[in-house]
Parts: C-alpha cells; structure tokens; sequence
C-alpha cells in the first residue's frame, strides 16, 4: 500500500522507484556462496578510471521534446485513493469506474478475456504486441504487473491497468518519437540519443552492451518496445539506487557486502 | 581465491527419475503440445503450498535457467534439469521448514540462509522478508524461497566478482554499478 500514492518517478521524478523489473536471469543452481560480512580491514577497491558522475539524470534534457523531460511513469493519478464506484463486472461500457482512463476501461474489457475482473500475465501479454507483431516478453509484462498491482498478485484491477495503462501510451510515444529511423526498433545509436535526452550519461560501449544483451533472440542489436520499455525502467530504478549511494555526487561507490545487497534487494519487484 | 570454495544448500543425491516417468509428466505440464513447458504452463503446474499462483518470477527465473536456446520455454531434455532444479528445492525447503507450515518464517530462513554459508544481518534478514513474502504473511513461501535464494546467490557472486582483495567491500562506478545490477533485478 505504501508504494502507492508516491508516484512513480520517471527521470524527472525525486521519489525513490520501489518498483523495479526483473531481469534476464542467467544460469546456476541453487548454490550460495560463503560470504560474510565480517571482513576487518576496510581497504580500497579497485580505481577506475573515468570516474564520469552520471550527471544531469534527472533534468530535462536539452530540447528534449517530450514534455519536460519527463520519461513516462508519472504519477498515476488517484491510483489507490480513487473511490471505487458502483462498477460492477456487468457496468455497461458507458458506466466507468471514477478516476480510470477511458480508453483503458474499453481495454480492460476487451482483454480481461476471462471477465474476472482482473488481467493477469498471460491476458496482458496477449495483448500487448510489438510493432513487429511480436508479442511482448515475459520480463516487461510481469515487471509492469508488479509496478501496478497492490495486492502482489501478479495480476491488476481496472484501477491498476487504467495507470499501466498509461505508463504504455507514454512509454508508446517515446519510443516513436526516438524511432528516428522509423523501423519499428530502437538500435543502440538511437537508444544513446534517447538516453542522453533522459539525461543519463553512459558510454556508448555500455549502450550498446546494454541493447545487444537485452535485444530478443534472432532480433540481434535492437530493442523492441517492449524489451526498450524494460531497459529504461530498470535504469531508472538502479540509477536511483546508486544516487542513493553516492552521496558526493562523485560517481564513484564504496559499497560493503551487505549495503550492495540491500540496495538491489530492496528494488526487486 | 577463498570463496571459491562455496558452500552448497544440501545435494540430494536421489536417483535420477527414469525417462517415461518424466516424459509422462512432461506431456501432462505440456499442455499444448508444443513440445516445450511455457511459463504459463510450468506455472499452472506448480504448487508452492497455497491457492495462489505460483510466482511468475520464480517460473521466469527457472525457465531461463534451463532453456538454452532462449525459446521461451523448455523441451523434454531441458525438463529434466529443470525438474530436478525443483525436486532439489522442495527438499531444502522442508529440511527448513521445521514446523512444516508450509511457509519458511524468519528464524527459518536464517537458518536456511546460514547453513548455505550466508553471513547476514537480523535487518536484512527483515528486508528479505518484507521483499519476498508476497502474501503478507510475514513468512515465505517456497515459490518466494526459491527467488530469495536465486536473487541472493546471483547477488553475491556479481559482488565477489568486484572485490577482488576479498575484503567485503567494492569501489564502483556507476556504469559498474549497473551493470553488476542489470542482471539480477
């Protein structure tokens, strides 16, 4: 509940992201590791080189077309305070539930399939389509269920969708409005311009890593909405937890075991 | 390197189940007939002890593990691993579930968590909690076990790969940062 009713930072918001997306898990089994806490000397780590802080993450990026600067993900309305009215599974299409998109409400209709009220990830994910008709991955829709569903169910009611909802149309416009090239994907040159103009400051290499690694099977060096929807998520809620971090602004962290832990852990969805 | 040698959650050594034991359950979790277990699928056809669904997370996290081709699912041969995967889990989890309530509470856990050789402290064990117990009932369940313990395990080794004096302590910058984060949340 008290994730509710801070809003949901895009790179212009302040509020910490609690709601952050799962990633591409990689293999292993189910080994842990012998690692305590109680190491005594505290020398330094590793320099790096650079040391570039991630600077203006967070302010509207120069010309930046998009509405201030302001990655989708904004505050979602009276989400959790609106009211629930009289709607029932049986409202009439005309009969919208206060403070719900009605867009949204046409859509919930149309995709809560099995009329239960809620859309759950098989529902969405048969809904939501890619502009190369694919549909979208497990990782997004099971992040974007997690972001706007209280009840940690993995599935969200009309109220939850109506703000997913919206999350998707404003993500939608950005990544067209970046699709420069209008092929329907994002490669890592536009992916660069569009995350400069969201104000982050990454390499180039780190870009083109982050896009090949997270680009679908058989689609290789480019994102999808979906899977671009998922990348800029992710990195605002890391960038927010290393913000916490650096306090000196210096783009550079000393992290303990267990403050790296927590730090990641408590941005799990 | 010291942390090389790792301590392993308890291997039950049982004996491989046999082939038509495994293709029959495999065609029954194959509910399409596609010839590989979709998410969806290997989730209707887990239990983690309650009436709520599987968490679609854990199926993730399980399902990318064993399929080597990113597919989106598992054929028969990758079945076999990610059964057993599960198989040795539920044993874990009811080696640690000394009341056998289903649920892992936090005492539970720590002693899970501990005998895998986790040195962790009683506030973070209270993170784990508040992050992994979906249901709100201030204990795990063992679909949330398995992701605590994936999340963990990938968490920790992500970090030892960083502090190469072994001290306990990384300098990272933020690109670093990233990256060692991007894969596991």
């Amino acid at each position: 509940m008290s994730y509710y009713g801070q809003g949901y930072p895009g790179p212009g918001g302040n509020a910490p992201q609690r709601h952050p997306a799962p990633g591409a898990p990689y293999g292993g089994g189910p080994v842990a590791g012998q690692y305590g806490s109680h190491y005594g000397s505290a020398t330094q780590g590793q320099q790096y080189g650079g040391g570039a802080p991630y600077g203006s993450h967070g302010q509207p990026g120069p010309g930046a077309a998009y509405g201030g600067g302001q990655a989708p993900g904004g505050p979602y309305g009276g989400y959790g305070q609106s009211q629930r009215g009289p709607y029932s599974q049986q409202a009439p299409a005309g009969n919208i539930p206060p403070g719900v998109n009605p867009e949204a409400y046409q859509w919930f209709s149309s995709v809560d399939t099995d009329h239960s009220g809620y859309i759950n990830g098989k529902e969405l994910k048969q809904a939501l389509m890619n502009s190369n008709n694919s549909t979208f991955n497990d990782e997004t829709c099971i992040m974007m269920l997690n972001m706007f569903d209280k009840t940690k169910s993995g599935r969200v009611d009309v109220y939850g969708f109506s703000a997913l909802w919206m999350f998707l149309q404003q993500w939608r416009a950005m990544f067209q409005q970046f699709d420069r090239d209008r092929s329907g994907s994002i490669n890592s040159n536009e992916m660069h311009q569009a995350l400069s103009q969201m104000g982050y400051n990454l390499s180039p290499q780190f870009i083109q890593e982050l896009v090949n690694r997270y680009s679908a099977p058989g689609v290789n060096g480019v994102l999808q909405l979906d899977r671009f929807i998922q990348v800029c998520t992710q990195l605002q809620s890391m960038t927010q937890a290393f913000r916490e971090k650096d306090t000196g602004m210096t783009g550079n962290v000393r992290l303990s075991y267990e403050d790296f832990l927590s730090s990641a852990v408590i941005r799990l969805m | 390197m010291a942390y090389q040698n790792q301590y392993r959650p308890p291997q039950y050594n049982n004996a491989p189940p046999d082939q038509s034991f495994l293709w029959n359950i495999f065609q029954r979790v194959d509910k399409d007939r596609s010839g590989a277990i979709s998410d969806t699928e290997l989730q209707q056809a887990l239990s983690n002890g309650t009436w709520t669904p599987f968490n679609p997370v854990t199926v993730r996290s399980i399902i990318s593990m064993f399929d080597r081709e990113n597919k989106g699912g598992v054929n028969f041969n990758e079945f076999a691993g990610v059964w057993k995967y599960i198989t040795d889990w539920q044993n874990i989890f009811r080696t640690y579930d000394r009341d056998n309530s289903g649920f892992i509470d936090k005492t539970e856990l720590k002693q899970a968590l501990t005998g895998f050789g986790y040195r962790l402290s009683d506030q973070f064990y209270n993170t784990l909690i508040e992050k992994f117990d979906r249901q709100k009932r201030g204990q795990v369940a063992f679909d949330d076990f398995i992701q605590c313990c994936i999340v963990l395990q990938r968490l920790t080794d992500v970090f030892r790969r960083y502090d190469t004096d072994q001290d306990g302590w990384i300098q990272v910058s933020y690109e670093q940062y990233l990256s060692m984060v991007f894969n596991v949340v």
